[in-house]
């Protein structure tokens, strides 16, 4: 049984942090994992329901030097539609068009993504592949956590009671960076992953470095692969490298068997797409 | 019970003041509290599209959406589709095509297909298709609801 | 000056729109789901959480103090009777549950609140008992029982038996066995289940339901409510969506109505999505042992086949499944020699229901991808091999089942000319051995169905009442539900052929059953057919009537009269004799001669029962269907792209261009999900995947182009020489897609849907071994 006791709508970050200093709260923003789990009995909501959505400042996207910011309410169709994004950080934008379906996309937040620490979350692979920091303030600061150390397993991270995420910095990917999302589920749309991969490097002279391999779907929460990067870092793209890293790849995760896929056929995705997108950029 | 939150909002062009639960959807608060039952509850999950509403000039899934967070914002529904001069162009396309059968997937496919027809105006057969990916019919098949919307482009 | 009518252009085989379309576009129409009479209460069912177990206890002392409960039922204050095709399903248990979808009891509250808090407040104490799921198991000497009085857990068994095929087995060149395991797939309509109970002050019920067979349904809702049948009143709101499910009584519905009858108000009971995947009925699932032989020149010798049924805790409809999965197997295809055996077997699965295709489904998937293999053993094409075991015209199935018409022949030819099937077909097969991620396959499957209703019940009929009122407008009060499929639509355009009047001004009257005449109801691809015959007989009776009363007032004899535009016209020159709404009047309001146009029709099929033995002509026409699919599959995820499904159909005769249409479409999108995506995944009894997330019905992206070619050889027992074609489209598409896999990658599937893994494990299984 839901019992909120309190409603709020802050309209700043400031009031957002000062409502979450106060006691036990509930974040909403886009909704559409939070309903859906409270409805289901999957979570409880905390006394006071704190709505986000009026943060405007939490929306957008902007690029200060060579540092991105993803506001957290920025929704997943902005990703698709963005010119930063598109110029800088295009992975981002492939991955919102594998992403459920329109009218999820015109809902659903990066930051809502990120919090709900999905295994499979979407949009967090090629976050993990670009070295995303989360920026997590609380009315006593402000710090930032390396998405790749955020994550403490499904549903769970790093984050604490009275902290808001209120966005993502991403370094300016270095000259000559490519990178690709690949994500499978039977249908084209309205899926969860059964598996996901983001690979990217600088690619220079048919020999990548610099890479960064993520994988979802695969592990309690989406994960890099330092084993897949170790096996591609400054090696030339070629046939033998691509089918090894592959082999890599798909040796190096664990993951499990349930409706959507058994364990061996994930690992089978895994290569496959990882394959697939050293081809692509190689 | 959950704390009741005072909101005001512009549905179908008119200004309307409710108080909700905090935890309510924005479909049982338009079809309980409003008596616009055109949205559909099919799954309540988000992996329908039948209770699609547009907010703010974005399709979204008002199962998902909370109540309280259509304050200051505008909503429209299919009951606001339709205008004095009769079926709007999308909604005479679906009668006309075929493109209903049991009907309660319908406003929810109107009003993505009004959503994408809005964001472009000139969609080729794919979009289409990809415009309704989040919407499930279970009688149709599809294809007459991807004349309809064709046919709505053109006219 | 004489007015003069031109005679209209036919309506027949026109695209005809809905007359229901405007309404559900404006989001007017008022579905039960969304239905609100005053006072009514909100109820919800408390189901247990195992899957067989015996009932020591339930407590509902706490649920009954929340405030704003009104009335909760159980097995222990409601009525004992039972619901089900054999009568084996109390729709409250109380001494054991046999499966997970099993109702304990029935809250009924003032919000949904309040039932919600009460139903988390239903204590129930259980003793697990021994569970089985599968039916070959559940038939061993030492498995649990599932009903006392059930021995042997066998729940019904269809057996025939023609020629002799021990013989026809040493005189075949080759035999193929095999072994197909047929999985569990689940309706989805989008309005999930709901029901509506009423009485009134004399104690009579009103029930709104979602039925699609209203006056049987009075039958079989009665001796689980301890009142007569003829104290139910019927009525169908619109639905959203059927598909079959709703062709028997479910323990939901007797539930809405003992909590009505408790708290003497309107109560209303629904489902929410993840309860209409656990406790809706599924698709018969089936396993079925095949053994098939030929001659060396392709001619089909016997076939002998086995299906084990897994009936689940009860009996619906889908334990009757083989009396339409025998007519295939026995009679698609020139089948010399033939036994067929099944058996439903209880065990503690959910159980199934009817579903568009009732057992053809499955008995095409195994026949047609049998068919499909047996040719590449001869040697034979697959176009070839068909076309040598096709029926020719007048021929009889052991069954007793008359073709009339070369169709099922002129389907292959035509489909394999209109895709340039053997070209591409060839070619494909040669493609498998260079390298390649993608892999090109076309396939062809066919089937059989009764077209011209079934005669399972005693009655295959449709009433209908045709009255016209003094402004010229025909009311037709028909027996046939609408249910979506667009029967309305076609009632209309027939009665306006028939009457020359727009079909803007034809009235449709049912959906209610204390108005309508008897109907057996919406299933057998028969609405068309026969609520069609009764409609267009009724108009035509109207006809008559009208002609001879313009006779009588002309002095032109009524032969060399007819209706048109709205005009009794001279046939011969269109002159207007009268206006047909003056006429009305006037035959209305004629004194001491006064008559009313108002007819009736009870239109029965010429058609006979199965006798004993499983013989007879059920239906009145018969149609077959030819589909080829083209599609790509990527080897190494597996998925699999549909490009092109080309139909060709025998449709008798296209009476609405759009409905038939729709329903191909739709039947097609059902029949894809059937055999790539859809499996309601269920283990030890549990269903795994009760959300659209993970049960995978079709989305638009993934529907190919579809290109449908109908055959019209105009049906003579037909309205206007229409059959009914609407569960072809969902029957043919699963076998289709699976010989288009194969001819792609040359691996076959006996266990669909075939899945993206189920494909890589099969290309690449050497490593999954290693791997595991």
């Amino acid at each position: 049984m839901s019992n909120i006791e309190n409603y709020l709508a802050p309209s700043s970050i400031e009031d957002a942090a000062a409502a979450l200093a106060a006691g036990p709260a509930t974040i909403v923003a886009g909704g559409t994992d939070l309903m859906l789990q409270t409805g289901s009995g999957q979570k409880t909501y905390a006394p006071t329901l704190i709505n986000i959505q009026k943060i405007t400042e939490m929306r957008g996207i902007s690029k200060d030097g060579d540092t991105i910011r993803i506001g957290a309410l920025t929704t997943i169709t902005d990703l698709l539609t963005d010119a930063i994004i598109a110029e800088h950080l295009p992975v981002l934008a492939t991955m919102a068009d594998k992403f459920a379906s329109d009218q999820i996309r015109n809902a659903s937040s990066i930051g809502g993504n990120i919090c709900n620490a999905s295994p499979a979350g979407d949009s967090i692979v090629p976050m993990l592949m670009y070295k995303a920091e989360v920026v997590l303030v609380a009315s006593t600061g402000t710090r930032k956590v390396p998405l790749n150390e955020f994550f403490t397993g499904p549903g769970k991270s790093v984050i604490q009671e009275n902290e808001l995420l209120i966005g993502v910095d991403i370094a300016v990917p270095p000259a000559g960076f490519k990178g690709g999302f690949g994500k499978f589920g039977p249908r084209p749309a309205l899926e969860i992953a059964m598996a996901s991969v983001s690979v990217g490097g600088v690619v220079k002279d048919g020999v990548i470095s610099d890479v960064r391999v993520a994988f979802g779907a695969v592990a309690p929460t989406p994960i890099r692969s330092a084993e897949t990067e170790v096996a591609l870092e400054g090696k030339k793209l070629d046939e033998e490298t691509i089918s090894a890293a592959g082999e890599v790849a798909s040796s190096s995760v664990n993951p499990i068997t349930d409706v959507r896929a058994s364990d061996w056929y994930r690992r089978h995705l895994i290569r496959v797409m990882t394959e697939e997108i050293l081809n692509d950029v190689s | 019970m959950s704390a009741k939150v005072d909101i005001e909002f512009t549905v179908n062009g008119a200004v309307r003041q409710v108080s909700v639960p905090a935890d309510m959807s924005a479909l049982d608060m338009l079809r309980d509290q409003l008596d616009l039952k055109g949205a559909k509850e099919a799954c309540g999950e988000g992996e329908c599209g039948a209770c699609t509403i547009i907010v703010d000039d974005a399709s979204v899934c008002s199962c998902l959406m909370y109540a309280a967070d259509c304050d200051g914002r505008t909503i429209e529904t299919i009951e606001g589709v339709q205008t004095v001069d009769g079926l709007d162009p999308i909604q005479q396309a679906f009668v006309d095509q075929g493109a209903v059968q049991c009907g309660y997937c319908t406003p929810g496919m109107v009003m993505q297909a009004k959503h994408m027809l809005a964001k472009n105006p000139n969609p080729t057969e794919g979009d289409i298709q990809r415009g309704l990916e989040g919407n499930v019919c279970r009688c149709t098949g599809y294809r007459k609801i991807f004349d309809a919307v064709a046919e709505a482009a053109r006219s | 000056m004489d007015q003069i009518v031109e005679k209209p252009e036919t309506l027949i085989g026109k695209p005809i729109p809905k007359p229901d379309a405007p309404d559900k576009v404006v989001g007017k129409t008022t579905y039960i789901n969304d239905m609100v009479l005053p006072r009514m209460l909100i109820a919800k069912i408390k189901r247990t959480d195992r899957v067989h177990a015996k009932i020591l206890s339930v407590d509902i002392s706490e649920a009954e103090k929340v405030p704003g409960i009104v009335a909760i039922a159980t097995a222990e204050n409601s009525p004992k009777g039972l619901i089900g095709v054999l009568k084996d399903n109390p729709p409250l248990k109380g001494d054991k549950v046999r499966c997970i979808r099993d109702e304990i009891a029935g809250v009924a509250g003032e919000t949904e609140e309040a039932v919600d808090e009460a139903l988390n407040l239903i204590k129930v104490e259980y003793e697990d008992l021994p569970t089985v799921f599968d039916p070959e198991e559940a038939l061993k000497d030492d498995a649990p029982l599932i009903h006392d009085n059930k021995p042997g857990n066998l729940s019904l068994t269809f057996d025939f038996d023609h020629g002799d095929i021990k013989k026809a087995e040493k005189d075949s060149d080759i035999v193929l066995e095999e072994k197909y395991e047929l999985h569990y797939v689940t309706h989805t309509c989008m309005g999930p289940g709901c029901v509506i109970a009423d009485f009134d002050t004399h104690g009579k019920l009103t029930i709104y339901t979602q039925t699609q067979y209203p006056y049987n349904y009075k039958m079989d809702l009665a001796p689980a409510l301890d009142i007569p049948a003829g104290d139910i009143r019927v009525i169908q709101p619109p639905v959203g969506g059927a598909f079959g499910s709703k062709l028997d009584v479910y323990p939901f519905e007797p539930i809405a109505v003992y909590l009505a009858k408790k708290a003497r108000r309107p109560v209303k009971l629904f489902f929410s999505r993840e309860e209409e995947f656990i406790a809706s009925p599924t698709r018969q699932p089936a396993r079925v042992y095949i053994k098939q032989g030929a001659k060396k020149d392709g001619t089909i010798t016997f076939r002998d086949v086995n299906v084990y049924l897994n009936n689940g805790g009860y009996t619906s409809w889908g334990a009757t499944i083989p009396a339409v999965m025998m007519r295939t197997m026995t009679g698609h295809f020139r089948i010399p020699n033939v036994e067929f055996h099944s058996k439903a077997v209880y065990t503690n699965n959910p159980f199934a229901g009817s579903f568009r295709g009732y057992g053809n489904v499955q008995a095409t998937y195994v026949t047609a991808t049998l068919m499909d293999k047996m040719a590449e053993e001869l040697g034979m094409n697959p176009i070839e091999f068909r076309l040598k075991n096709a029926q020719k015209p007048g021929e009889r199935t052991p069954q007793n089942s008359l073709l009339k018409t070369a169709a099922l022949a002129d389907c292959i030819k035509i489909g394999a000319e209109k895709t340039d099937f053997l070209e591409k077909h060839t070619a494909n097969v040669a493609a498998r051995e260079k390298p390649g991620r993608i892999r090109q396959g076309i396939g062809i499957a066919t089937s059989i169905h009764n077209a011209g209703g079934a005669k399972i019940h005693k009655s295959d009929g449709c009433g209908t009442i045709l009255t016209m009122d003094d402004y010229g407008r025909a009311t037709v009060i028909t027996g046939a539900s609408e249910i979506g499929q667009g029967i309305d639509a076609v009632i209309t355009q027939l009665v306006s052929e028939e009457l020359g009047i727009p079909t803007s001004d034809v009235i449709i009257a049912n959906n209610d059953s204390a108005i309508g005449p008897w109907d057996v109801g919406v299933h057998a691809s028969r609405t068309t057919f026969i609520a069609g015959n009764a409609a267009r007989n009724a108009a035509v009776k109207a006809k008559h009537q009208i002609l001879a009363a313009a006779a009588r007032q002309s002095n032109v004899s009524a032969d060399q009269l007819d209706l048109r535009g709205g005009h009794v016209v001279q046939k011969d020159n269109g002159v207007s004799v009268t206006k047909l709404d003056r006429l009305l009047r006037a035959m209305h309001f004629a004194g001491d001669d006064a008559e009313l146009v108002m007819v009736s029709e009870y239109y029965e099929p010429p058609s006979e029962l199965e006798d004993k033995n499983h013989v007879g002509d059920i239906s009145a026409a018969y149609s077959h269907g030819a589909y080829i699919t083209e599609l790509e599959v990527d080897t190494l995820t597996g998925g699999v792209k549909l490009h092109k499904m080309t139909c060709v159909q025998d449709v008798g005769k296209v009476i609405n261009k759009l409905g038939i249409e729709g329903q191909m479409e739709g039947g097609i999108a059902q029949g894809i999900g059937y055999g790539l995506s859809e499996e309601l995944i269920i283990e030890e009894g549990i269903v795994k995947n009760p959300n659209f997330r993970d049960y995978k019905v079709v989305t638009a992206p993934e529907m190919p182009e579809i290109e449908c070619h109908f055959i019209e050889d105009d049906e003579e027992t037909g309205p206007f020489g229409a059959k009914g074609i609407s569960e072809l489209p969902c029957i043919i598409p699963g076998a289709s897609i699976a010989n288009a896999v194969y001819n792609a990658i040359g691996v076959r599937f006996d266990n669909p849907p075939i899945t993206p893994e189920k494909i890589v494990r099969a290309l690449h299984g050497d490593k999954v071994e290693a791997a595991e």
